[in-house]
């Protein structure tokens, strides 16, 4: 396990401020937030290579925080690989434990076991040069694993990949937190990533860590407005509470018996574009908030059509469906055609201002 | 081929003519008689080989000091920077003979350092370690910067990702960071050779005797004239041109392994 208390670290132009952070044993925890937010640099300082300014370190219950790398048994795999390129796969896998004074007899088998685990026994004489990108990240992935680390940090692992590699790296990365139950710190900027992996996210921007929980949780309770942002909750509504519900641009919204906000704040809605439903008829009585809108921009996609909706007052909402969705729809999508939304309770937050 | 790349090439053309074509001459008006003659000279030759070793002597000691410093200069952000940077440069940018005379009034008798290395047998006036001296101070800024710039291209993710691995630092350097910028290393050290090889300014005024070969060179030319300077010249500058070739040639293998 990982903990990190109040670890504060100035880096040029990048600081962190009082980072809290815990990953557990064989937890998954996925440091989520836009690039250039010192996520990187977070995990660096993990691995020992930036000095934090004060805080503390715990790896497995001991006090790391100056300890050099070498003693901290974390394996790192970055976005670009970091394959040494003077030496072959081999030789890559097994430097970790050469510079550990292991025999050569031993770093040949456990080396061969690894390559094997990952399927990439076929390369191992090779140079990383040739290889292609998801090649080369087993080649790292393995590097890392073959000294059997306390815990991966991953920097971005999949962000240089193409789609269908990545898809692929992404299962086999599941695979190994399943099947060898290490400790996962996982940075990146891609939700799907995000939602694939977490045990737990941590949600980041400019230096601070705002939120981490499990996905479910961050989902449906967004600690804040840029966390509900971050992690993709493009409507995000203000109003205003009344006996009714929440006075909005778009109309009042029915606010579900659990949540408790006095009326007469001023409140957001968080709500992703799946709760904004078109067609919302015979679903039963789950829905906020239903009413007319126009069609104001739509964005297709391979997969999904993307819809901004406006009513007459200037409330705007916007929507996904995938094109199967699409076509079941009894009239076809048009900009400037009228349609029937909805915003159904399952996944709406409701934030105090 | 575009008209920049046309004019580009011209220029290129001329500019390499310019540098050839005095070597080229030199070469070809040669007589291989005399030259064979020359070749039978021991001064000639000794001289020659003094000058070669003294160069190579100066190259490799300075490659103990100034690869480490090339490596920090590369790494490491500290107050002061610029500051090495430039005195690294230096000698770069002071007249040669200028260089010497400082060297004669640090490393002559007179002054504390020349006495206390006097005082453990070593000489820097007129001797070999003099003439080494001189070479290595003109000399290695071509090894500190090309060191530098080679391992600044190494990208720094891959030594950290050693050190995580479980290698300390010196085991990073020697095992990822050396490697990985052998070629820069080997251009340095041919350059830093090389220059020590023709330096004559410095060299003359540290020591006239035991006598480099641009030393002779010289001395021949004032006291005898062109035709006896210019085979010793011929011969230096084929030895050189072989030599180098071959460096140049092992550090390719090198790169294409």
């Amino acid at each position: 396990m990982i903990r990190l208390e109040d670890i504060r670290v100035t880096l040029g132009c990048f600081s962190l401020d009082r980072v809290n952070l815990f990953v557990g044993r064989s937890e998954c925890v996925v440091l989520l937030g836009p690039t250039g937010t010192g996520k990187t640099v977070l995990l660096e300082t993990i691995a020992g290579i930036h000095r934090p300014n004060s805080g503390r370190l715990l790896i497995n219950g001991e006090d790391m925080t100056r300890a050099r790398p070498a003693k901290r048994g974390l394996g790192v795999v970055y976005q670009d690989y970091a394959l040494f390129p003077h030496m072959t796969i081999f030789n890559n896998m097994g430097y970790g434990l050469k510079v550990r004074g292991i025999s050569a007899k031993k770093i040949a088998m456990r080396v061969k076991d690894m390559a094997g685990f990952l399927e990439i026994s076929h390369l191992l004489d090779r140079r990383p040069g040739r290889l292609s990108g998801g090649e080369q990240q087993r080649a790292a992935l393995a590097r890392a694993l073959v000294t059997k680390p306390y815990a991966l940090l991953l920097d971005e692992p999949l962000s240089a990949l193409d789609k269908a590699t990545r898809n692929r790296l992404r299962r086999e990365l599941k695979r190994i937190h399943e099947e060898l139950g290490i400790s996962i710190l996982h940075i990146t900027h891609d939700l799907t990533d995000a939602f694939f992996l977490a045990d737990r996210i941590a949600v980041m921007e400019n230096g601070k860590i705002l939120q981490a929980d499990t996905p479910e949780k961050i989902l449906s309770r967004p600690a804040s407005r840029t966390v509900a942002r971050l992690v993709g909750i493009n409507n995000l509504i203000e109003g205003r509470m009344t006996s009714q519900g929440l006075e909005t641009g778009i109309g009042i919204l029915r606010v579900p018996a659990g949540e408790h906000l006095p009326a007469g704040f001023r409140a957001w809605a968080a709500i992703p574009d799946w709760a904004v439903h078109l067609f919302p008829y015979d679903k039963g009585n789950r829905y906020l908030w239903t009413d007319k809108m126009r069609i104001t921009e739509i964005n297709i996609t391979d997969q999904m059509l993307r819809l901004r909706l406006a009513n007459e007052n200037g409330g705007t909402l916007q929507t996904r469906l995938s094109r199967r969705e699409a076509a079941a729809l009894p009239l076809s999508l048009e900009p400037g055609s009228s349609v029937p939304v909805g915003i159904h309770e399952t996944g709406v937050s409701f934030l105090l201002s | 081929m575009n008209r920049f790349s046309l004019i580009a090439g011209a220029a290129g053309t001329l500019l390499l003519l310019f540098v050839a074509i005095p070597v080229i001459r030199m070469i070809l008006a040669a007589d291989p008689a005399i030259l064979a003659k020359t070749m039978a000279e021991p001064g000639v030759v000794a001289s020659i080989f003094l000058t070669l070793k003294c160069a190579f002597f100066a190259t490799m000691v300075c490659a103990l000091f100034g690869i480490p410093l090339a490596f920090i200069l590369a790494r490491r952000d500290f107050f002061g920077k610029s500051i090495v940077s430039g005195i690294i440069d230096l000698p770069v940018m002071i007249p040669h003979t200028a260089a010497g005379i400082a060297l004669l009034m640090v490393f002559g008798k007179r002054f504390f350092i020349g006495k206390a290395f006097a005082h453990a047998g070593i000489g820097f006036v007129g001797t070999e370690a003099g003439i080494s001296l001189a070479m290595a101070f003109v000399s290695l800024p071509f090894l500190v910067n090309s060191a530098r710039d080679g391992f600044s291209a190494i990208d720094p993710r891959l030594e950290r990702v050693a050190e995580t691995l479980g290698a300390s630092a010196s085991r990073t350097f020697f095992s990822i960071s050396l490697p990985l910028a052998f070629r820069p290393i080997l251009s340095g050290l041919i350059m830093m050779w090389a220059r020590g090889i023709s330096e004559f300014g410095a060299v003359i005024i540290l020591a006239y005797h035991p006598m480099t070969a641009p030393v002779l060179i010289w001395e021949r030319f004032t006291s005898f004239g062109l035709a006896y300077a210019r085979p010793v010249a011929v011969l230096l500058i084929l030895i050189c041109l072989v030599i180098f070739s071959v460096l140049r040639f092992i550090g390719k293998q090198q790169r294409d392994a």
